[in-house]
């Protein structure tokens, strides 16, 4: 289980500090919503190691995961947008998942793998800004399935995405979440996504989260 | 496309402005070329293959050590934090308007043969290491310190625009710094090199003070020196004519190349994650880079300012000649910069009212003119022109030199003013349109407060190439016409060295005055604006 409790942040000066405290089980997606400015990103900042809380903790099973470097948490991310390297290939941007020394036939058929599971065999050596903005986000899911990190941050990943697609990419996150066991964070203000997704609900407001919900 | 309603008057002004500067340069290559009519014979005295070759290699070398050294300062300074790193960012971004002369000088100062590095030796080993100042070594020392600060200051723009979020996925993918400069930094940087390599490549080929102050003797010369040299010293006309003429050709050519490559992008905006350190080594590679850089720049400078301001003051401020030449160089710095900032107004706002492509083309090509038809050749045609109206070269020359000082500023004026002007018309074209702005109103509601310090770059910039000039009144000073480069200059031909040093120190504190208080004045006028 992914635990944060009482994680405390305050940017410079800000009088009432963020104090956050909240539990994701494995193979399920927990959702963070809130009105704009409310501090979603910033949770997830402190989630992915960008951010230092001044106290609190945050342990996965246990273990803590302040004291690791972004680098070296146990998670992955997927973000509205940036979440390819525009000037890189799609395979290339998903053999970034796979530590640097592996050989390259492994790399070739791990890649050939993890595009297949996505839905996208055929586009492995187009470049990646010559992709749809669901193709992107699909590409960086089967990144995310070859690092099969234990943590999944979703910050506003179907926001740029039509309707068809953005259920297409639900569906994706939803069987991969269950299949790998992630715990999968999804930070969204569209309530439709969390409403689809969500097994556990957070509202994040004056500067808390409270669960709202769980299934 | 512009969201912003044609404005026909800004683009009527504009257009005229801009047919103003293209007749202007006609004017100038017409006297050139009409000069240049049986030319062949006066020619062959110079060895105009040697010198474009010469001028080629130097130019070629130059080029590839700014860029490398702009690239490993740029990845450093964007690496760094520590104490003061403002301030470095600062001294490196003042390279683009820090006079040649003043850099020449402080490497005489370092590496000539009375220099601080030959004394030393000579105490310590009783032998001197000659004059490596002098030459086509101390000429790429010169360009690389200017060159690749500048190159380092445009490519740190870049590195510090990288969306925070492709930062953040790649740390959170764990690339080490090899593939963090490969995958993020260097893509970042690759569409400005093209541009930037043409640029240094257009500075270092028509480099004219250094290579003047440091070549050495023919062996090196650039054919800016060697118009300078065939006027002034040869009285030459028709030689120096020739020698425009392959200047011209040879500039014309790489700007056409250039403008086939990639265009330098407009900066994104700084978002830096000061989070994500390198390791170890590669931050230790980075001091090195950055204190190496920072002593070969600084240092030159800085033995300007302590031989400058020594025992040389004194003499230099008694005679007549320095407040002369000092009131000469502040006029002419002032009226060229304010002339310069209305020009490259007229032209750019008349640029970002219109979207057609064309147009803004048109409209943005005479400014660049200077980058084909640099100083010295600028002047010659002035010259020329001057001459053939029947009108004496000393009566003209107050106006010419402001005039030729204005077009050389231009286009980073209007390099400088352009894309903000260009953004504002994207992003608040419909709020302007919808609340019905136009004229006067909409530049001092909207473009003023915004472009505030826009502003004040583009006259610190004006002021300063103004300032430290020698190319445009190399041709035309006498000797009751003078500014302080000129006197300088003479100086240095007189062997009055600590003249000369305390010139030079004058110069580039007002140098650095003017590049760090207009900036920072016009912000603040602009903020009380808003």
């Amino acid at each position: 289980m992914l635990r944060a409790e009482a994680l405390s942040f305050a940017y410079p000066g800000q009088a009432t500090p963020y104090v956050f405290s909240f539990d994701a089980l494995p193979g399920q997606i927990t959702a963070i919503s809130g009105a704009s400015g409310s501090g979603k990103s910033t949770l997830l900042d402190q989630l992915a190691g960008f951010l230092a809380p001044v106290s609190g903790t945050l342990t996965l099973d246990g273990m803590d995961m302040l004291g690791l470097p972004p680098e070296r948490r146990p998670v992955s991310l997927l973000l509205q947008s940036e979440s390819l390297f525009e000037h890189l290939s799609a395979a290339r941007n998903v053999a970034l998942g796979l530590p640097a020394r592996t050989p390259r036939a492994i790399i070739d058929q791990r890649v050939a793998q993890a595009l297949a599971e996505v839905g996208l065999e055929e586009i492995g050596p187009q470049r990646a800004a010559t992709l749809s903005g669901g193709q992107k986000q699909r590409v960086a899911l089967a990144r995310t399935l070859l690092r099969n990190r234990p943590v999944l941050l979703l910050d506003e990943p179907f926001s740029a995405l039509d309707d068809d697609t953005r259920q297409t990419i639900r569906a994706l996150v939803r069987t991969l979440t269950e299949r790998q066991n992630w715990h999968t964070i999804l930070v969204s203000h569209h309530q439709d996504d969390v409403a689809a997704l969500a097994s556990r609900r957070y509202q994040l407001a004056d500067y808390r989260l409270t669960l709202k919900e769980s299934r | 496309m512009t969201t912003l309603p044609q404005r026909p008057l800004r683009i009527a002004a504009a257009a005229l402005l801009a047919l103003s500067i293209a007749g202007l340069i006609a004017v100038v290559l017409y006297s050139i070329f009409a000069t240049a009519t049986g030319a062949a014979s006066s020619a062959s005295r110079l060895d105009i293959a040697h010198l474009v070759r010469m001028t080629t290699i130097q130019a070629s070398l130059t080029t590839i050590l700014s860029l490398l050294v702009g690239i490993a300062l740029a990845w450093s300074l964007n690496r760094l934090r520590f104490p003061g790193r403002d301030l470095v960012v600062g001294l490196f971004s003042s390279a683009i308007v820090t006079p040649g002369m003043v850099v020449a000088f402080g490497l005489l100062t370092i590496w000539g043969r009375n220099g601080w590095i030959n004394q030393a030796a000579d105490v310590l080993t009783g032998h001197t290491i000659g004059n490596p100042a002098f030459g086509l070594s101390g000429i790429l020392f010169a360009h690389v310190i200017l060159d690749g600060a500048f190159a380092a200051r445009i490519l740190l723009a870049r590195l510090d625009a990288i969306p925070q979020p492709r930062l953040k996925t790649g740390q959170s993918l764990a690339l080490s710094a090899r593939q963090r400069f490969a995958i993020i930094d260097w893509p970042a940087m690759a569409g400005t090199i093209p541009g930037l390599a043409a640029i240094i490549f257009l500075l270092a080929f028509t480099s004219f003070p250094i290579v003047l102050l440091l070549g050495g003797g023919p062996a090196n010369q650039t054919l800016e020196v060697a118009i300078y040299a065939a006027v002034r010293q040869d009285f030459d006309l028709q030689g120096a004519v020739m020698l425009a003429l392959t200047q011209i050709g040879v500039c014309s050519v790489v700007i056409l190349g250039a403008s086939a490559l990639a265009p330098v992008p407009t900066s994104l905006g700084a978002s830096i994650a000061p989070s994500w350190r390198d390791p170890f080594a590669a931050r230790a590679l980075q001091t090195v880079v950055l204190i190496l850089c920072t002593l070969g720049f600084v240092l030159p400078l800085l033995t300007v300012l302590i031989g400058g301001f020594g025992a040389g003051i004194p003499p230099v401020v008694a005679t007549a000649s320095f407040w002369h030449a000092t009131a000469a160089s502040l006029v002419i710095g002032c009226v060229s910069a304010l002339l310069t900032l209305a020009l490259a107004l007229i032209l750019t706002l008349g640029r970002s009212a219109t979207g057609n492509g064309a147009a803004r083309t048109a409209l943005g090509i005479p400014s660049y003119a200077y980058l084909a038809v640099p100083a010295v050749v600028l002047s010659l045609g002035f010259f020329l022109t001057v001459r053939n109206l029947g009108v004496a070269p000393a009566i003209a020359a107050p106006y010419v030199v402001i005039l030729g000082n204005a077009m050389l500023s231009l286009p980073f004026a209007v390099a400088t003013l352009g894309p903000p002007l260009d953004a504002i018309a994207r992003s608040r074209g419909k709020l302007i349109r919808s609340l019905g702005l136009s004229g006067w109103r909409q530049f001092a509601l909207v473009e003023y407060p915004l472009l505030g310090r826009d502003i004040g770059v583009a006259l610190a910039l004006a002021f300063c190439f103004s300032l430290g000039d020698l190319g445009v009144i190399a041709l035309f000073g006498t000797q009751d016409f003078q500014t302080l480069p000129l006197l300088m200059f003479r100086a240095l031909g007189a062997y009055r060295g600590n003249d000369a040093a305390a010139i030079a120190a004058i110069l580039l504190v007002g140098t650095i005055l003017a590049f760090v208080a207009l900036p920072k004045l016009f912000e603040r006028l602009a903020h009380v604006a808003r």
